[in-house]
Formats: structure tokens, C-alpha cells, sequence
């Protein structure tokens, strides 16, 4: 692919017609048919709701026949599964407050150091005082059996996968569905299987955090170094002792690194499963609070949730590095055990203590300090003191940005909004403003450039669900053709019909379109931030804890001060979106601005670059793979949210799996659910090609 | 739709003459020896549903049935799910279902016989065209229809102009509003708020600019206590054509909880509530920042003479 691009630029710089040009040429000349046609030929542009194939009632009537046949199989396992929850549920509500933070606090010590420990502490002591310790503990029963049962399911398919070539070739796929099928999605077969109930949530946070785990055990035992594996041969081990003493031992960081991420994946889910039904916990208190609009205490739960994040990442990525490094200490048990030991006094204690001071067991509510008000009076007080510049906002992000992308400037220029009609007049002045902008790109910046230009002149002129479906299918063939070679370039062609053959065309566009000026504006404001971390230790310090903060925070937190400030509509499911999908672009552009080595950076300065031109010449263009690596995942972030931002009142794809969530309907849950996976694994599948491409071009990687 | 209306309609008459009867003919008192009570020890499940007036409901009459000598359980459920769950046993019952919401599904189950119906909560809702009341001066003549139909341009926002903004009830409830919009070319347009939490945001930064708005909104809620609002009259006959009717508030069981458990099927067919008691427990919960269920527990407390004679209707 790289040396037939090689030849194609070799080509254009020759000054003959770039062949790469050419399907461009001709997707040129059907978009100019299709435009001249529309009229006529209204197909074109709206399916015929005819031709649609009614799949959604066939998955539907299929899930619901199996639902009802295996019912009982199902409900058993939610039944099993009813106890250890209710067990440690039980558990944790018996032990006395402060037996369960000097539990906590010594894992944090041994897990990572005193730092941790404080940490852990503080928010422990958060939790408490803020009222919302009892749901706290709630939630950490409901992870701490999800968390062990994802981890052995992950382990599981991760070493079959590993054994079994075939068993992988299905399995990976699977897991690039199962990470990019929305949340809602994923509860509603959950549902109809199992019921409904805190352990239904349970079960779906444990299948939605499995995939971590499985990818980073099958990598991990993959990259075990031959020689390790080769010794163990030697020594004369079994297959069975080869796997579970040498290679999973081996293996072991990796492991860890899938912990880590299948207990932030589960906490997520878990947060998200509440609304097929939790009691009592950090999730049910956030729909409670979201269905009263009452961000204060929204908030203040949130913070819970981002705590607990926290404390579980650090401490297993602490076990992380500690495994395998500790050396054996000598003496009795006692001696060697001697933290345990003290825990397990003091907790005791603790427990005595609570028999007599009643405080101690059940935290009083007189006690409790309530934040909650002066969080809701700042977001009354922005509301009310600044509506004119939140009008404002409102209406440019909306006039200028968001409309004319959405139904084209054909539309929306009106008086009302730009002051003028869309006349002959205008439309002429707009042909030809936008080709010398087109010009200017194709000239300065390259071909590729200048077809994006068009494209993007084309698309604000009509509106991306305006767009002929033949058009758009035929541009993302070709570039998904020209980037990733001809079998992504079939597998998008084939999954944008079968979006087409179901009807839900116009949500994915819509979905595009929220998404796609998300992603935009998050990569305006993220990748300067991360740059500006990355030339910072300072700002780094301080974007950092935020950067943790905001994705961590459940999403529905989000919803309620968009709507305050900017009422029901696009904008505050965009801005939602926004500040949930930012998070990758900063991250991935400041660990790639780092990454670039510092002997290239002195190479660059001993030739008497200045700053600015060592970052837009040397570290920029070194970081770009990177960097595009994070818009990728703000895209996969952003389309995940889109479900979440439903709630808000959008008209896409999410919306459309949101009502089969409330409606108990498999078939359009699927069919939207499987939908928003696709244009994911698509986009990803795009990106990480010109990703490779690029840095295999650059020579780094 | 209609038809499941007039049924329940019917029972609920029935089921309060008969609670009426029991209060009449119990006299002041003890309550009968619970020998019988409960049947099964197993919990009842109780489902909690999206929202705080249903969640007083039924923690009072759980806590009721509690006090009567039975193991209590609640679980959340969106009220489609709910539908399913109480029909499988998941569920032992749901209190507080409305009419005007409960989609296909619900109608569906009723008509199988898959759900036992208990009759109306007792509750005198309301559903409508609502808006802040500060709005009357910026369109005289409200809450008049006419004023309504001709004031679409005080609503109208740069987005919907020239019509009038209507921010309508979440996708998913089913779009009423919209369809009398378009039916009677009216001048506004819909705009689906997403959830309950969307339109309570709505209202809430509306009323604290004093900005126009219009939204579909029901009653009792405990956002009404906040902010004064007006209600649009529409006429009988647009409400009759766009099912706008006034909206049961329904309660359903599990049907093999009548044999299971026989006296709290009966206390639940018994149990009501009304929409003042249930506003001014809203308040408690939702603006005061207490517990639902130590609000409820006061309030059985303090009216015993309102639900022991259902017990003892019960026990008979």
C-alpha cells in the first residue's frame, strides 16, 4: 500500500494526473449528478421507508422466543448470583465506618506507599461526611463481585484464545463489538434474561469489563519472551505447567495492566446499569438526582465515583509494579505479617469501639455536611446573571457551526438568523468564497487537503443528512480504500447498506454529524492543552487530576447543567459530548509531544532551531500518529456518550437504542446498538491505518 | 388505550366503594389476630419506577405491609421492564402505573390476564400544557386556548423561529403534544426533551430568567411546588382526539400473588392514596432533602385512622 502511494505521489510530483485522484474525480462527478437530481429523484436522498427490510421485528420476535425458552437457565444464575452479593453487601453495612477506612487505608499503604494511604483516607472521610457512604458501599459490592467474575471470564477467554488460533480469529472481533456497542445496548437482551434488579447490573458491568481482560492476557502471554519459554520446555514441564508457572507468571504486569482497566470499565457500567434497576447505590442515586435536575448533589455523588476510580487505579497499578518484586521476608509469620497483623487489631478495636458509641456504627445524619446548595446556587447564579452571553453562545455555536453542518446553509440562512435570505446572490458569493478556499488548501497543503476542503464546502452548503446516501457511501469507500486497504474499504461499504436496508440512515447521520463536531472541537481545545502539558511540568500537574476527574465522572453528571444553561436541544448534547470526549485528545497529545526523543529535539536545537519552530517542525509532526491515536479514541468516547446524551433529547442513533432500552425492544436496540459499533470499528479501523502508515513513514514506532 | 381505560375506570369505583364499606363497617380499633399473616415468609417485591410521587407510594404501602408482619423488598425498574417483571413474579407488584404511559406493553399484558389490576391508586392527576406563571404577561389572556394558539411568537427562539418553542414530553413517553401540533397546524414546534430530568431543568432555569416557555408537563409533581405554573385550557375535544384525557394512576400484581399471599392482595386492592398527601411528601423528599422512606414511616404513624381499616378489610 505504502510503495503504491510512493508511486502515486511520484506520479503527481512528475505533473501528470494523480491516479489516487481519480475516484475522487468520479465521486466528483455522481455527487454533481445526485445534487442536479435530487429533486426528481428524492430516493436519493431519503431511503424509501418501503425497501426498508423490517429486521428489527425479526431479532425482536428470535429474542424474545429464546428469552422465554431460557428464562429459567438465566434466572438461576441471577439467583446464584444473589448471594455473595448479598453476602458482601451484608458485610460491608455490618463493619462499622471506621473499621472499613483502616481496612482500606492499609491496602492503599501496601499498595502504593503513603501517599495512596492519605489519599485513600481523604476520600473515605469525603464519602462519609458528604452522606453517601451507605451508597458507596453499595456500589463496592456490587463491583466486588462483578470485578472477580469479569476477571476470571477475561482470564479464561484471553488463555483460549491464546491456545487456540481459531478460538482467537473469533473471539477479537467479538471484543471490538463489545467495546464499541453502546452501554444501553448491552442491558437490554441482559434484561430480558435475567430480569431486572441490582444483580442484572452486576451481570452486565461483569460482561462489559471482560474484553480489558482478555486482550491484555492474550498479549500478555504472547509477548512472554521465547528463551523464558524455551527454558521452561527444558526443565521438562508439561504443557499445563508451562502455562500456569512459567507463562502466566511471566505475563504477569500485563495482567495487571487488564485489572486495572476491567475495574475502571465496571465501575462505569455499573453506574450506567442503574437504570434496568440498583438499589440504594451511587447509580441510583445519580438517576434520582438527574430526574430532579438537581446538579448539587449530582455532583457530589459523582465525586464518589471518581474517588473510588482513583483509589482502585493507583492501588492496582501499584500491585502492578510491586508483583514479582517483592523479596520473600524471613521470621515467623507473625513477623512477617506484622502490617496485617495491626490492621486486623485496630480494625478489631474499631468494631469494640462501635458497640458502644453508636456514632461509630451509623454516622449520624446531623453530622453530614450538604454541599449541595451552593453548587446548585452557582449554576443559578451563572443562569441568571449571564443569560444574554449564554444567548449569545447559544445561537453563534449553533447559527455558524452546528445548523449549517446539520441541514446545510441552504436552509438555515434566514433572516432570522444570518440577517439575510440564501438568495442566487448569496449562494454565488458562497461558491466562490469557498473555491478559493478549496484552491488555497489544494495549492498550500496538498491534494488530500483540497478534497477535504470540498467536501467540507459541499457538505455546509447542503447538510450532512442532506447528503445523497450514494454520495456518502461511495467518499467513505474511497477513502477507507485509499487509507486502509480494499477489505476495510468492503466491510464499511457493506455495513453502511445494511444501516440503509434497516432505516435508521437519517439517525446515522445525525449521529455523525453530533459526534463529528464533537470530536472537532474537543481536538481544538484538547490537543492545545496537551501540548501546552506537554511543554509544562506546572500546567501538566495541574490538567492531569482533571483530566482523571472528567473521565472518570459518571456521564449522566454532565447532562443537567448543559440543559440549565442552554435548554433542550443540539448544543447541550454536543457540549456534553465535548467534555466527556475531551479527555483522549489531551492525554494522547501530550504523552506523544513527550515521547518524541529529547536527542532528536537537541539535534533540532543545535542547528539554531528556535522553540515555535522545533514545535511545529520537529515535535508536532513526530507526535501526529500519536496524536491522531487520541482523536481516534474522542471518537470512540464521543460515540459512546452519544446513548447517554439521549437523555437530553437528541434524535440519533442513541436516542433511537435509548427508547429500546425504555421499551424493551431487542430488535431496534440492536439494530442502532450494532449501528454506532460499526461507524466506530470503521473510524478505527481508518484512523490506525494512516496512523501505522505514518509512522512507519516517520520511521518511529 | 380507551378501552383499558373504562375498565379500570369501572374498577376503580368498585375498589372504592369497597374500601369506603370497610371503613364504614370496621369499627375503631385492634387489629384482628394475625395468625394467618404472612402466608410465605418469601419477600414481597415492591417496584420502585422512575419517579419520587410513585416511590412514597409505594414505600407506604410496603412499609403498611411490613407493619402487618411481611418481608418487604424494593426494586427499581424502568415501567416498561416493570411490566414483564410483575408479570413473571420478579415483581410482586406496581403501585402507581399511569395510564398515559404505559405504551403498548402494559395494555398488552392486562388484556392476556398476565397482570392482576388492583384498581386506581386514588390519585387525581392532571396532564397538559404548562407554563411558568409569570408567562400570563407576556401573553394576555392566558391560560386560555385561543391566547395559547396565538401567542406562538412570545415562545418562539432563534432556532424555531418564526414558530413558537414546545418542549415536548422524552421520545419514549410517546409523542401526544406533537401529533395536536401538527393536527391543528399550530405554530410551534415540538422539541422532545429526553427525560424527566430535561423538563425539570426546563422549568427550573426558565422560571429563574423569566424566560417564555411552554412544555407538556402531569401532575402531581414536586417541581409545582417550586414554581407557580398555569395550565393551558385545551378544549374537551382536542384533549378527547389527542388521548389528553385526565390519566389514571393504576396499581398491578404478579396474578399468583392473590394466592400466595391473599391478605396483602387485598390490602393492596384496598391501599390509596391522595394527591395532597402525596404533594406535600414529595416536598419532604425532593426539597427538603429527606429520606422517602422515614417520610412515609411518619406518615403511617401519624394516620393510622386512614390505613388500618384497610388491614383490616384485609384480614377479613
Amino acid at each position: 500500500m505504502t510503495l503504491a502511494n510512493n508511486t502515486l505521489d511520484a506520479a503527481a510530483r512528475r505533473g501528470g494526473l494523480n491516479p489516487a485522484l481519480a475516484p475522487w474525480l468520479a465521486l466528483a462527478a455522481l455527487a454533481a449528478a445526485a445534487f442536479l437530481l435530487r429533486e426528481q429523484a428524492a430516493w436519493l436522498v431519503r431511503f424509501p421507508a418501503e425497501l426498508v427490510v423490517p429486521l428489527n421485528e425479526w431479532i425482536s420476535a428470535v429474542t424474545w422466543w429464546f428469552a422465554e425458552e431460557a428464562k429459567s437457565v438465566f434466572r438461576a444464575i441471577t439467583w446464584l448470583l444473589e448471594w455473595p452479593m448479598a453476602w458482601l453487601q451484608g458485610f460491608l453495612h455490618w463493619l462499622p465506618w471506621p473499621a472499613f477506612m483502616i481496612g482500606a487505608t492499609a491496602i492503599a499503604l501496601a499498595a502504593g506507599g503513603w501517599r495512596l494511604a492519605v489519599f485513600t483516607l481523604v476520600a473515605l472521610v469525603y464519602m462519609l461526611v458528604s452522606g453517601y457512604w451507605k451508597p458507596s458501599m453499595n456500589t463496592l459490592a456490587l463491583v466486588g463481585v462483578s470485578v472477580p467474575l469479569s476477571l476470571s471470564l477475561g482470564f479464561l477467554l484471553g488463555i483460549w484464545a491464546f491456545k487456540s488460533r481459531r478460538a482467537e480469529r473469533a473471539i477479537m472481533p467479538t471484543l471490538d463489538l463489545m467495546q464499541t456497542i453502546p452501554t444501553f445496548a448491552y442491558l437490554i437482551p441482559i434484561l430480558l434474561l435475567f430480569g431486572i434488579g441490582p444483580v442484572v447490573g452486576l451481570i452486565a458491568s461483569a460482561i462489559y469489563a471482560a474484553p480489558p481482560m482478555v486482550r491484555n492476557t492474550l498479549l500478555g502471554l504472547q509477548r512472554v519472551p521465547s528463551d523464558i519459554v524455551e527454558s521452561g520446555r527444558m526443565s521438562g514441564s508439561t504443557r499445563r505447567q508451562l502455562l500456569w508457572w512459567v507463562q502466566v507468571p511471566a505475563a504477569l504486569p500485563t495482567l495487571m495492566i487488564g485489572v486495572n482497566q476491567t475495574i475502571m470499565a465496571a465501575l462505569s457500567m455499573v453506574i450506567i446499569a442503574a437504570v434496568v434497576g440498583s438499589f440504594e447505590d451511587i447509580g441510583w442515586e445519580l438517576l434520582t438526582t438527574l430526574r430532579k435536575a438537581d446538579f448539587g448533589r449530582s455532583l457530589l455523588a459523582g465525586v464518589c465515583i471518581v474517588l473510588i476510580a482513583m483509589v482502585f487505579d493507583r492501588a492496582s497499578r501499584g500491585f502492578a509494579l510491586r508483583t514479582g518484586l517483592a523479596p520473600r521476608r524471613k521470621g515467623t509469620f507473625l513477623e512477617r505479617h506484622r502490617g496485617l497483623a495491626v490492621t486486623l487489631a485496630l480494625m478489631a478495636a474499631a468494631i469494640g469501639l462501635a458497640h458502644v458509641f453508636d456514632s461509630l456504627h451509623a454516622y449520624p445524619n446531623a453530622w453530614r455536611v450538604d454541599l449541595s446548595q451552593p453548587l446548585n446556587a452557582a449554576v443559578s447564579f451563572i443562569n441568571t446573571t449571564f443569560p444574554a452571553t449564554l444567548e449569545w453562545i447559544k445561537n453563534h455555536i449553533l447559527f455558524y457551526f452546528l445548523l449549517p453542518l446539520r441541514s446545510g446553509f441552504e436552509l438555515i440562512v434566514k433572516p432570522s438568523t444570518w440577517g439575510f435570505e440564501m438568495s442566487p446572490t448569496a449562494a454565488a458569493v458562497y461558491v466562490v468564497a469557498a473555491g478559493a478556499a478549496v484552491a488555497a488548501a489544494w495549492r498550500f497543503l496538498g491534494w488530500r487537503m483540497g478534497v477535504a476542503a470540498t467536501i467540507v464546502a459541499v457538505v455546509y452548503y447542503v447538510g450532512l443528512v442532506n447528503v445523497p446516501w450514494p454520495v456518502f457511501m461511495a467518499m467513505v469507500g474511497i477513502v477507507a480504500w485509499q487509507v486502509a486497504g480494499r477489505r476495510v474499504a468492503l466491510f464499511a461499504l457493506g455495513v453502511m447498506a445494511a444501516m440503509l436496508l434497516t432505516g435508521v440512515w437519517t439517525e446515522v447521520m445525525l449521529s455523525i454529524y453530533l459526534c463529528g463536531a464533537a470530536v472537532v472541537i474537543a481536538a481544538l481545545i484538547g490537543c492545545p492543552i496537551g501540548i501546552w502539558a506537554a511543554r509544562n511540568d506546572r500546567v501538566s500537574a495541574v490538567v492531569n487530576p482533571i483530566v482523571d476527574t472528567l473521565q472518570t465522572m459518571p456521564q449522566f453528571v454532565y447532562l443537567i447543567p448543559v440543559i440549565m444553561f442552554f435548554q433542550v436541544g443540539d448544543l447541550p448534547a454536543l457540549l456534553a459530548i465535548i467534555s466527556y470526549a475531551v479527555t483522549p485528545a489531551i492525554r494522547y497529545t501530550e504523552h506523544g509531544i513527550r515521547g518524541v526523543r529529547p536527542d532528536t529535539i537537541e539535534a533540532a536545537r543545535s542547528m539554531g532551531c528556535t522553540e515555535r519552530q522545533i514545535l511545529w517542525q520537529v515535535q508536532l509532526p513526530l507526535a501526529l500518529p500519536e496524536i491522531m491515536l487520541g482523536i481516534n479514541q474522542t471518537i470512540m468516547f464521543g460515540l459512546a456518550m452519544l446513548t447517554v446524551s439521549a437523555l437530553v433529547g437528541t434524535k440519533e442513533l442513541g436516542q433511537l437504542v435509548y427508547r429500546a432500552l425504555t421499551s424493551a425492544d431487542p430488535g431496534q436496540g440492536a439494530i442502532a446498538g450494532f449501528s454506532i459499533a460499526f461507524i466506530a470499528i470503521v473510524t478505527d479501523r481508518i484512523v490506525q491505518a494512516w496512523s501505522a502508515r505514518k509512522k512507519a513513514a516517520l520511521g518511529i514506532g | 388505550m380507551l378501552g383499558v381505560q373504562s375498565i379500570t375506570r369501572r374498577l376503580t369505583m368498585m375498589t372504592a366503594a369497597g374500601a369506603l364499606a370497610a371503613a364504614v363497617t370496621v369499627g375503631s380499633g385492634t387489629l384482628p389476630a394475625a395468625a394467618e399473616v404472612p402466608e410465605s415468609s418469601d419477600p414481597i417485591v415492591l417496584a420502585l419506577l422512575e419517579w419520587t410521587g410513585q416511590h412514597v407510594t409505594t414505600y407506604m404501602a410496603g412499609q403498611a405491609l411490613e407493619r402487618m408482619g411481611y418481608t418487604v423488598e424494593y426494586k427499581t425498574a424502568g415501567s416498561y421492564p416493570s411490566g414483564t417483571a410483575t408479570a413473571d413474579g420478579d415483581l410482586t407488584a406496581t403501585l402507581e402505573v399511569w395510564d398515559n404511559n404505559m405504551g403498548e406493553f402494559w395494555p398488552k399484558l392486562i388484556e392476556e390476564g398476565k397482570v392482576d389490576t388492583l384498581g386506581s391508586v386514588g390519585l387525581d392527576g392532571g396532564e397538559g400544557f404548562v407554563y411558568p406563571k409569570y408567562v400570563e404577561e407576556m401573553c394576555p389572556g392566558l391560560p386560555a386556548w385561543d391566547a395559547f394558539v396565538k401567542c406562538s411568537e412570545v415562545f418562539a427562539t432563534a432556532e424555531t423561529m418564526p414558530n413558537g418553542r414546545f418542549v415536548e414530553y422524552p421520545a419514549d413517553w410517546g409523542a401526544r403534544a406533537t401529533e395536536l401540533i401538527k393536527g391543528e397546524g399550530l405554530a410551534y414546534d415540538a422539541v422532545p426533551a429526553g427525560s424527566e430530568g430535561a423538563l425539570v431543568a426546563e422549568l427550573k432555569s426558565a422560571a429563574e430568567k423569566k424566560q417564555p416557555l411552554v412544555m407538556m408537563f402531569w401532575a402531581p409533581h414536586f417541581i409545582l411546588a417550586h414554581v407557580p405554573v398555569g395550565w393551558v385550557d385545551i378544549p374537551n375535544e382536542l384533549r378527547d382526539k389527542y388521548s389528553l384525557q385526565k390519566p389514571q394512576m393504576l396499581k398491578f400484581a404478579w396474578p399468583g400473588m392473590k394466592d400466595k399471599w391473599p391478605a396483602a392482595y387485598k390490602f393492596l386492592q384496598a391501599f390509596q392514596i391522595d394527591t395532597d398527601t402525596q404533594q406535600v411528601l414529595m416536598d419532604l423528599v425532593d426539597n427538603q432533602g429527606q429520606d422517602a422512606r422515614e417520610v412515609t414511616a411518619k406518615w403511617l404513624d401519624e394516620h393510622p385512622d386512614v390505613w388500618k381499616p384497610w388491614v383490616e378489610q384485609a384480614m377479613m
